[in-house]
């Protein structure tokens, strides 16, 4: 009866961890073989060459510039969409008039994938006749349409904002369920213990919110890093490879310009430094719960 | 109470910027979809148009395919829901019920492959579709989705699970039912709400998911419609924009209005513990 | 230290009053007590003198300022929480010194101050522990320390004994008693127990449904109670109550219970002739009554609680409780007679309820 009930578990656990182990494990243990030998184009395997590949790609200055860009884009998303959400989520939690209706528009962009919106901006910032320009030489802000997407520092801009615009819906309802999980009571005691809002916020808030600030962070870093569709569906990482980041230029050189080997190769430095970001958010996680199961003994 | 208008001024009038630039495209999105092809290229660009085109739904349907697209979304949407659910839910309900020897080994392997993202591994998954023969297919979208799905779907269920009294499933077999039927009668009544809402979540990605279903399929036949509104736009030197709003529309509003309607169970969620 | 006038507070939610006009005088150095069945008003009163929640209608003075507008944090009291509402992320040290450190009182002030208090209250060695660490009898302490070490002009207390175990419970009773007897800051207490109350109280005020039912010492109270609602509540087992008619006769009198069953009163009450009264007696004041006196009575139930006997009975067709302090060896069955003391019988007006 005892290895029955755990055998039982285990067999319900089973089915799904094979197919998350083979549809997930097989794709990377096959990047790691690919990458260390000569692919052609069609993708035949020709034997292995050491580490060639990863030296192609650490010769190769679009690399360079597309992790330089990665870096930029994923610190300017992250930091920008903590720092709007924090207050939003704080304002949502509280009781106003037409939350309900704020906290629908809040989240609306979580609702609609990245591929459309990132098509809908693209003809909103059309040069000639996008209605970002109408609205804006209607406000008397501009008299000359702009070209958004032309120039890649200007469309590399533009595709950060929209980044936040769209992180704000999940780094929000994070927030909000801190928010709904800390104590009211000390809350309470602080006001009769003398704290001002502000206090409360410094004191209370933003210590008891700390590990959710910092789950947001991984989180974000990670979705972040890995996000294609903005920047795909705008600007295609152009002009001139202007607004690439690792995951347009990795797309690019598998399905465009057929450089297996060292799409494989980049395709592994990622996947290793999405191993690190996930190692710091499972210690971050399981700290959190050890925390709770302290708290919980009590 | 005077002071709590004065509250919702003052937050209203914080939230108004990000509350318009969030609508914005919506509205682009509207305006542009009932317009005269002729008035898109318009100097000065401009808000208004002389009238309602409604035919532009109708004839963006013909022309570029959408209801071929519509259920091939809805095809690999349900499938790829259904089997992570089915694969989903006894994992979960172990994991909020036994202790099982490798408990903490599993968790983390869920919480990594949550974190995995498709993008990174894209080359590696197509390679493996080759070999599977299954490039071109949409099964290859279904089987992809489910398992890159199913973290997040267990860690729901099981959160919720987790909040559905073992007690009741106890007085169940005392008062002589087997575990089975404990739980056929008992818990999964309970938790059929837990599996709607994962289970619309699940859809929700499966529908929105571009990057896989653009390197898998070939045929503009097998396109989803994230895939076939992103082909009106890329790669063509002229684009009927009016269409591809039309388009957009008629993708994205349903969903968005499921999606409003379902976010406080996702809050819920959260705090419960798929985070945490 | 400072007085704390209740003046015809009144609380509404929407349309639902849950406050009728309460009136209560607190006096400098007093310790008041709370107390009434749950969902009587006490703890929004309680809540309403600290400032968390908006009064509807009347005013609160502390000391001599109303302090219906003024925020918590500026009203210098303290308060113990029912859940202690001890700052999770904060060490006990920081917990106590928090408030000081919000009036930004120097370093060494607050670490004077926060020892003083964790001293008096035997906290010393938890001091760097996080709350999460504590039992709950030392979280109590905590956030009794918190509010000693304030030195706010009132003290308030919601239900701070509630979540402790009935040992301790009795444990810090007394602390917060011997403690209240030497800092004498002016404190209201709200609890449900009665006992609390009994024990703690300079003055006790019975709440029910949002309305004082009576005010006085412990004592007074418990000997002379306004109506059958504080005669019920305080008291443990509670006040037996019997109905019937009042009759005088010669020069006597008597309760005609609806079984026929005379129940001797004493002559000197105000009742008039045949008034539907109830009669109250304490369970302590019934006691065996001789060969061919006293009320008939069949015995119940019997609970030994080591000091006591606690008898159940049957008398004139009600439960009644008797307590005894000798071992009697009753039986389930076995009739017997009571009787008491004519003064230690209460009547009732049994349509208003009040004290005849």
């Amino acid at each position: 009866m005892k290895s029955l009930n755990g055998f039982k578990p285990l067999a319900m656990i089973l089915p799904g961890l094979l197919l998350a182990m083979f549809i997930i494990g097989y794709p990377v243990l096959d990047l790691a073989n690919t990458s260390l030998q000569e692919v052609s184009r069609f993708g035949q395997l020709r034997g292995f060459t050491g580490f060639d590949n990863f030296a192609e790609v650490f010769s190769d200055p679009l690399f360079w510039g597309s992790l330089k860009r990665t870096a930029i884009w994923t610190v300017t998303v992250v930091l920008g969409t903590l720092v709007i959400s924090l207050p939003i989520a704080i304002i949502l939690n509280d009781d106003f008039y037409g939350r309900g209706v704020a906290r629908v528009i809040i989240m609306l962009p979580w609702a609609i994938s990245l591929t459309m919106t990132a098509v809908v901006w693209r003809w909103a910032l059309n040069g000639r006749a996008g209605l970002l320009n109408a609205t804006l030489m209607d406000m008397g802000i501009m008299t000359e349409p702009i070209e958004w997407l032309a120039e890649a520092q200007l469309a590399f801009t533009v595709e950060m904002m929209i980044g936040i615009l769209v992180s704000i819906p999940f780094t929000t309802t994070i927030f909000l369920g801190g928010l709904s999980s800390l104590p009211q009571d000390s809350y309470e005691a602080s006001m009769v213990d003398g704290a001002t809002r502000w206090d409360q916020f410094r004191y209370i808030t933003l210590p008891l919110m700390k590990p959710f600030i910092n789950i947001a962070i991984v989180l974000n870093v990670i979705y972040v890093f890995n996000s294609l569709p903005i920047i795909w569906v705008m600007t295609e990482g152009g002009p001139a490879n202007g607004t690439d980041i690792l995951v347009t230029y990795l797309y690019k050189l598998a399905f465009r310009f057929g450089q297996l080997g060292k799409a494989s190769a980049i395709s592994l430095i990622m996947f290793g430094v999405l191993l690190l970001f996930t190692v710091i958010y499972v210690v971050l996680v399981m700290r959190d719960e050890k925390d709770t199961a302290a708290g919980e003994d009590e | 109470m005077p002071s709590k208008l004065k509250k919702s001024l003052i937050y209203w009038a914080f939230l108004s910027p990000l509350v318009v630039v969030i609508l914005f495209p919506f509205a682009v999105m509207l305006v542009t979809a009932v317009r005269p092809r002729d008035e898109l290229f318009v100097y000065p660009p401009r808000w208004g148009f002389s009238e309602f085109r409604w035919d532009n739904f109708a004839e963006m349907w013909v022309k570029t395919n959408f209801g071929e697209a519509l259920f091939n979304s809805l095809y690999v949407s349900v499938l790829s829901t259904v089997l992570a659910l089915v694969l989903s839910i006894p994992a979960a309900y172990a994991l909020s019920r036994y202790p099982f020897p490798g408990k903490g080994a599993y968790r983390t392997f869920l919480l990594m492959t949550q974190m995995m993202s498709p993008i990174v591994l894209v080359l590696g998954l197509f390679r493996l579709m080759v070999a599977l023969g299954m490039v071109g297919n949409l099964n290859s979208l279904v089987l992809t989705y489910a398992a890159f799905n199913m973290a997040f779907t267990i860690w729901m269920l099981q959160s919720y699970f987790s909040t559905i009294p073992r007690d009741l499933e106890e007085a169940a077999w005392i008062d002589g039912a087997s575990h089975l039927n404990s739980l056929i009668r008992i818990f999964l009544p309970l938790a059929v709400p837990a599996m709607a809402v994962t289970a619309i979540f699940s859809f929700i990605n499966g529908w929105n998911e571009f990057v896989l279903a653009l390197t898998m399929i070939r045929s503009s036949d097998d396109f989803t419609l994230p895939v076939q509104i992103y082909s009106q736009v890329a790669g063509r030197y002229q684009v009927e924009w009016h269409h591809v709003m039309a388009g957009t529309v008629l993708a994205t509003v349903p969903v968005a209005i499921v999606f409003s309607w379902l976010q406080k169970y996702l809050i819920r969620g959260m705090a419960l513990g798929a985070v945490k | 230290m400072a007085s704390v006038k209740i003046r015809n507070v009144e609380k509404n939610y929407g349309s639902l009053r849950v406050i009728h006009g309460v009136s209560i005088d607190v006096e400098d150095h007093e310790f008041v007590v709370l107390v009434g069945p749950s969902g009587c008003g006490k703890s929004t009163l309680l809540r309403m003198i600290a400032g968390l929640e908006t009064i509807s209608g009347g005013d609160i003075m502390i000391g001599d300022k109303v302090v219906n507008d003024i925020a918590p944090r500026d009203r210098d009291i303290a308060m113990v929480f029912q859940n202690y509402a001890l700052y999770p992320h904060m060490s006990i040290f920081d917990n106590m010194g928090f408030s000081l450190k919000l009036r930004k009182r120097p370093r060494s002030e607050i670490e004077e101050k926060v020892m003083e208090a964790a001293d008096i209250l035997n906290l010393k060695p938890y001091l760097e522990r996080s709350p999460g660490q504590l039992s709950g009898g030392q979280r109590q302490r905590v956030a009794m320390g918190r509010a000693l070490v304030r030195d706010a002009r009132v003290f308030l207390f919601d239900e701070p004994l509630s979540n402790l175990d009935a040992k301790l419970r009795v444990v810090m009773r007394t602390e917060i008693k011997a403690l209240h007897q030497r800092l004498q800051t002016t404190s209201v207490y709200v609890t449900h127990d009665q006992i609390e109350a009994m024990t703690m109280a300079d003055r006790i005020v019975v709440m029910n449904a949002g309305r004082v039912e009576q005010v006085g010492a412990p004592l007074e109270l418990y000997d002379s109670p306004a109506n059958l609602f504080v005669a019920g509540f305080l008291g443990s087992p509670s006040m037996n109550f019997i109905k019937g008619r009042f009759r005088r006769a010669g020069d006597g009198a008597h309760v005609l219970c609806d079984d026929g069953t005379v129940l001797p009163v004493p002559a000197t009450s105000g009742a008039t002739d045949d008034q539907q009264v109830v009669a109250g007696i304490r369970p302590e004041h019934l006691r065996l009554a001789g060969e061919g006196a006293g009320v008939a009575a069949t015995v119940d139930v019997v609970e030994p609680t080591g000091a006591n006997i606690e008898l159940f009975v049957e008398l004139a067709g009600e439960r009644v409780c008797a307590v005894f302090r000798e071992r009697h060896p009753f039986r389930p069955g076995e009739k017997i007679a009571l009787g008491w003391e004519l003064d230690k019988i209460h009547l009732f007006d049994a349509s208003s309820g009040h004290r005849i």
